[in-house]
């Protein structure tokens, strides 16, 4: 027994009631002392102190295995926090990992719905090898629980499980679980079980087979329908989208009942039903359409007053919309109209809406039109200015009578003659295509050349190379407009070597085409200069032939043969999807693929980087790492609140190192990467260890650019969690 | 004296206190069994357990935190992550697993030299008694060298987690030494 006073002095010290406080300083030596309190309460505040911490993206990793024994606990809050880092920090201790797999399953069976639930996921999510070593149990039983909610996030945990270990996932049959979901009596886990099958179609489309599936699941996905979430829906209009119906019956059957769905406040839900509308309305009767067609429009139109950015992408697919249905909104042209809050790049589609959507046999929809985009093309915005002129033409194009291109071309030339060189390169190309449009309107064509003629330095006023290009091409094709044609092609060919390829093949063509009207001395420098001076390819060539058939005996003819051709007349100066693309792009409504016009299949497979799979180190290879660590490194890291009494790294003795290496984990774990790659000579284990090690960097170049994904995916876990 | 204090502890002893006990032993051995007989008092199924478990129990008046950690050669490596602050270990041992005294022995002897576990007191239950064959306590006294042990309370004592003989006796005699020790 020890002597009485070292009792009393004991006995004092411990008789303070009081759990200690934990400061808001948030020190790493002060949160390790308590976590590992006696006292429960101390040990909880560590925790709170220790995600407030991590939140606020300090390293915290190191604290990693005092956290842990915090984990198995009944209280639900603490358990939480404590998975929340653990999900943040798995992977900076990959081989401490496997401390927290008895609770991982211990937790899977846990009375609470919500602990089964939190287990495993995080048990599938963390990517570390030597968990998923003890997922079958626990996942199988999730996949089986009794609480749809379980077993919503257990279907979710097989693609997860997929993504990190294909064998493994096919080995364990839990696909054949996953796919028996489908028939679930909850709507949310069919919806789960949707997502997670396309998910791993997308990574492999040969492990099963998803067409196939979604055929003989039509009914559940409808019924599932009405009652899930507004996500899971989207899942389920995605996979309804996939499926043909087999006749014009099921097809009407099919409208008819996510119809609904067209008034959902959620536009992604809205753009999702009508893709499966438009996918099975060519399979109905004609007879049928026109009430469909007006809920489809109503839902377009609807879309229009979401924010901004829904705007933007509600655009981008009425566009595609438009191309297969062109009629669809032809009486909603007002919607469109710019709203002077309207962002820029909503603006700018909305241009592009009104000219595909205005109906070229109506006059007065095209001259209010024409008011409006007048209005728009004395806006400030330079981007928007240019969209709103090169949209004058394309009205005008569009509607075609005479009088009417007149009324814009004069619009044109007001615009013109105002004093703002940023709008003139538009405009001389809309009126050339204007022109080109009319080729027989000597009228209209001598009043553009005439305005273009008093420019005495149109190269210096002109900026773009297509405008300077239709400039010389008009003078080209009208030279008896331009009474100061040589002293302008002087200019032109002056700057000849400073031109883009456009305009220097403009230039050419256009000394060739009128060699008669102009010095023979001009006709040969620009065919020296294309020739010799340019590294345009096609301008060369093109000059070559020119030159040859210059030098050829009936070389007149044949040069007039040459450049006295008509142009073709244009038609119509909006771009057009080829009808397979459309297709595509059509069963890709919502989609990110609608954005950018380019379907899924066309896109290069994104590869995902994530895949790898953190693989811990034996302790002694860990050792061996640490020693030759520290030997270069001596003690000088500056960590962030490093703290010298609690982490003692003077590496005296081996039982330090080991602790060093655990204890010090996040950096050190990456210095000891470092020389795992390029330190010793790789045997093929240690090859497989380093490619994993390559992998895990080269997804994270530093670890600032690695914190902030790690910031993001935090938020994203509390929300999920809380 | 002794008894005096005591009883005066016991009185104001912060009630929120926890005093930290380990289970060790080599994979087997009966650590998870015995951990679940203190708490609820039943034999429980068990699996190997690969990391730890965890209970919070009040035995006379003291809440003890009892951890069980896995027994298995990958995670043996980690038990040192929670020697700091323990009051005293529970060593189990398979009494009929004369294969791995040895290996028993050289663990618990590990363990003992650490600087964290100077003043822990210790006590080994040769476990599984009800076994045809199993040694009995003083032959796994011998197997596992305690005589060696200086300067530590220690104590051995013939239990069966099964039928629960021998762990209450145990334990007893492990919080007279912490209370008298420690406190
Ligand atoms: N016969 C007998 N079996 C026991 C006794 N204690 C534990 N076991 C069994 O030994 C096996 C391993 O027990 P467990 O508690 O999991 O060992 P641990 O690895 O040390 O946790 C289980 O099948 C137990 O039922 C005992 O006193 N007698
Ligand atoms: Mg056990």
């Amino acid at each position: 027994m020890p002597p009485l006073d070292k009792r009393i002095k004991k006995f004092l010290k411990n008789s303070i009631r009081v759990a200690p406080k934990i400061s808001d300083k948030g020190e790493l030596a002060e949160l390790r002392a308590g976590l590992v309190s006696q006292y429960p309460q101390t040990r909880k505040d560590a925790i709170k102190k220790t995600i407030q911490q991590m939140t606020l993206n300090k390293d915290v990793s190191t604290l990693f295995p005092d956290i842990l024994k915090n984990m198995a606990t009944n209280d639900i809050e603490q358990k939480k926090l404590v998975y929340l880092y653990v999900m943040n920090y798995a992977e900076t201790h990959p081989e401490l990992c496997i401390l927290a797999v008895n609770t991982f399953v211990t937790d899977a069976q846990d009375p609470n719905p919500l602990i089964r639930c939190m287990a495993i996921r995080t048990m599938s999510m963390i990517r570390v090898d030597k968990i998923l070593e003890y997922i079958e149990t626990p996942l199988r039983r999730t996949l089986q629980d009794d609480n749809p909610y379980v077993r919503k996030t257990a279907v979710i945990c097989v693609a997860k499980l997929f993504q990190l270990n294909k064998d493994l996932c096919i080995e364990l049959g839990v696909l054949e679980d996953l796919q028996s979901a489908l028939d679930d009596s909850n709507p949310m886990v069919v919806a789960n079980a949707t997502a997670s099958l396309s998910e791993i179609n997308d990574m492999d489309p040969n492990v099963i087979d998803l067409k196939t599936l979604i055929q003989s699941h039509v009914s559940q996905f409808l019924m599932a329908l009405n009652e899930c979430t507004e996500w899971a829906r989207i899942t389920i209009l995605g996979a309804l989208s996939e499926y043909s119906a087999k006749d014009s019956l099921e097809a009407q059957d099919i409208i008819d009942r996510v119809t609904a769905h067209l008034q959902h406040v959620n536009p992604a839900v809205v753009l999702a039903t009508i893709k499966v509308i438009i996918k099975n309305l060519p399979e109905v009767e004609i007879s049928a359409n026109g009430l469909t067609m007006k809920k489809l429009s109503s839902a377009l139109v609807s879309l229009m007053s979401s924010p901004s950015e829904m705007q933007y992408v509600a655009l981008k697919n009425i566009r595609i919309i438009l191309e297969k249905y062109p009629e669809i909104l032809s009486k909603e042209l007002r919607i469109f109209y710019i709203k002077f809050n309207d962002p820029l790049y909503v603006k700018v589609e909305k241009i592009d809406i009104l000219v595909r959507l205005v109906d070229p046999t109506n006059l007065k929809q095209c001259a209010l039109l024409l008011t409006e985009m007048k209005e728009y093309s004395m806006e400030f915005e330079p981007e928007f200015v240019s969209r709103a002129i090169q949209g004058l033409a394309q009205l005008g194009i569009k509607y075609s009578d005479e009088r009417f291109v007149q009324k814009i071309l004069d619009t044109l030339l007001e615009l013109v003659e105002r004093d703002q060189d940023s709008i003139k390169d538009d405009c001389c190309i809309s009126m050339c295509n204007l022109l080109r449009h009319s080729p027989s309107n000597e009228k209209l064509a001598e009043q553009v050349c005439s305005l273009l003629n008093s420019w005495s330095e149109p190269d210096a006023i002109l900026r773009t190379d297509s405008a300077k290009c239709n400039y010389v091409w008009l003078m080209g094709q009208y030279p008896q407009f331009f009474p100061s044609l040589q002293a302008k092609m002087d200019i032109f060919v002056k700057l000849f070597k400073q031109e883009e390829s456009l305009t220097q093949m403009s230039i050419l063509i256009t000394v060739v085409k009128l060699h008669s009207k102009l010095p023979g001395t001009m006709l040969q420098h620009v065919l020296e200069l294309a020739t010799q001076e340019t590294n345009e390819l096609d301008v060369r060539d093109m000059a070559m032939m020119y030159w040859r058939c210059l030098s050829m005996d009936n070389s007149e003819q044949l040069v007039n043969d040459l450049c006295k051709t008509i142009p073709p007349q244009i038609e119509n100066t909006l771009d057009k999807f080829s009808p397979e693309l459309l297709e595509k792009l059509l069963l890709e409504l919502g989609t990110i693929s609608s954005i950018y016009f380019k379907p899924q299949s066309d896109r290069r497979r994104r590869t995902i980087t994530y895949q790898n799979i953190v693989k811990g180190k034996h302790i002694d290879e860990l050792q061996d790492l640490a020693k030759n660590e520290i030997e270069s490194k001596g003690n000088n890291d500056v960590l962030l609140d490093f703290d010298d009494d609690d982490d003692n790294g003077e590496g005296d003795d081996d039982d330090d190192i080991e602790m060093n290496s655990t204890s010090n984990g996040n950096s050190h774990l990456a210095d000891l990467d470092d020389l795992f790659d390029f330190g010793t000579a790789p045997t093929t284990s240690e090859i497989n260890n380093g490619v994993s090690n390559l992998n895990i960097r080269s997804d994270s170049s530093n670890t600032q650019s690695q914190n902030n994904p790690k910031l993001s995916s935090n938020t994203q876990d509390l929300l999920e969690l809380f | 004296m002794g008894n005096f204090f005591s009883s005066m502890f016991d009185r104001l002893w912060g009630v929120n206190k926890e005093l930290r006990i380990l289970i060790l032993g080599l994979d087997g051995a009966g650590k998870t069994t015995i951990l679940y007989r203190l708490q609820i008092g039943e034999v429980v199924t068990t699996k190997p357990t690969i990391g730890f478990n965890v209970e919070t129990l009040t035995y006379k008046n003291l809440k003890l935190n009892v951890w069980d950690l896995g027994g298995q050669t990958s995670i043996r490596p980690y038990w040192r992550c929670y020697y700091a602050d323990t009051a005293a270990v529970i060593f189990v041992v398979d009494s009929t697993d004369k294969d791995r005294m040895g290996t028993a022995s050289k663990e618990l002897h590990l363990m003992l030299q650490e600087e964290e576990l100077q003043d822990a007191a210790l006590l080994v239950f040769a476990n599984k008694q009800d076994q045809p064959g199993a040694l009995s306590a003083s032959e796994v006294s011998k197997e596992l060298n305690l005589v060696e042990l200086k300067d530590r309370s220690w104590s051995i004592v013939a239990s069966s987690a099964i039928k629960g003989e021998g762990i209450s006796e145990g334990l007893d005699w492990l919080i007279d030494v912490i209370k008298d020790e420690q406190l």
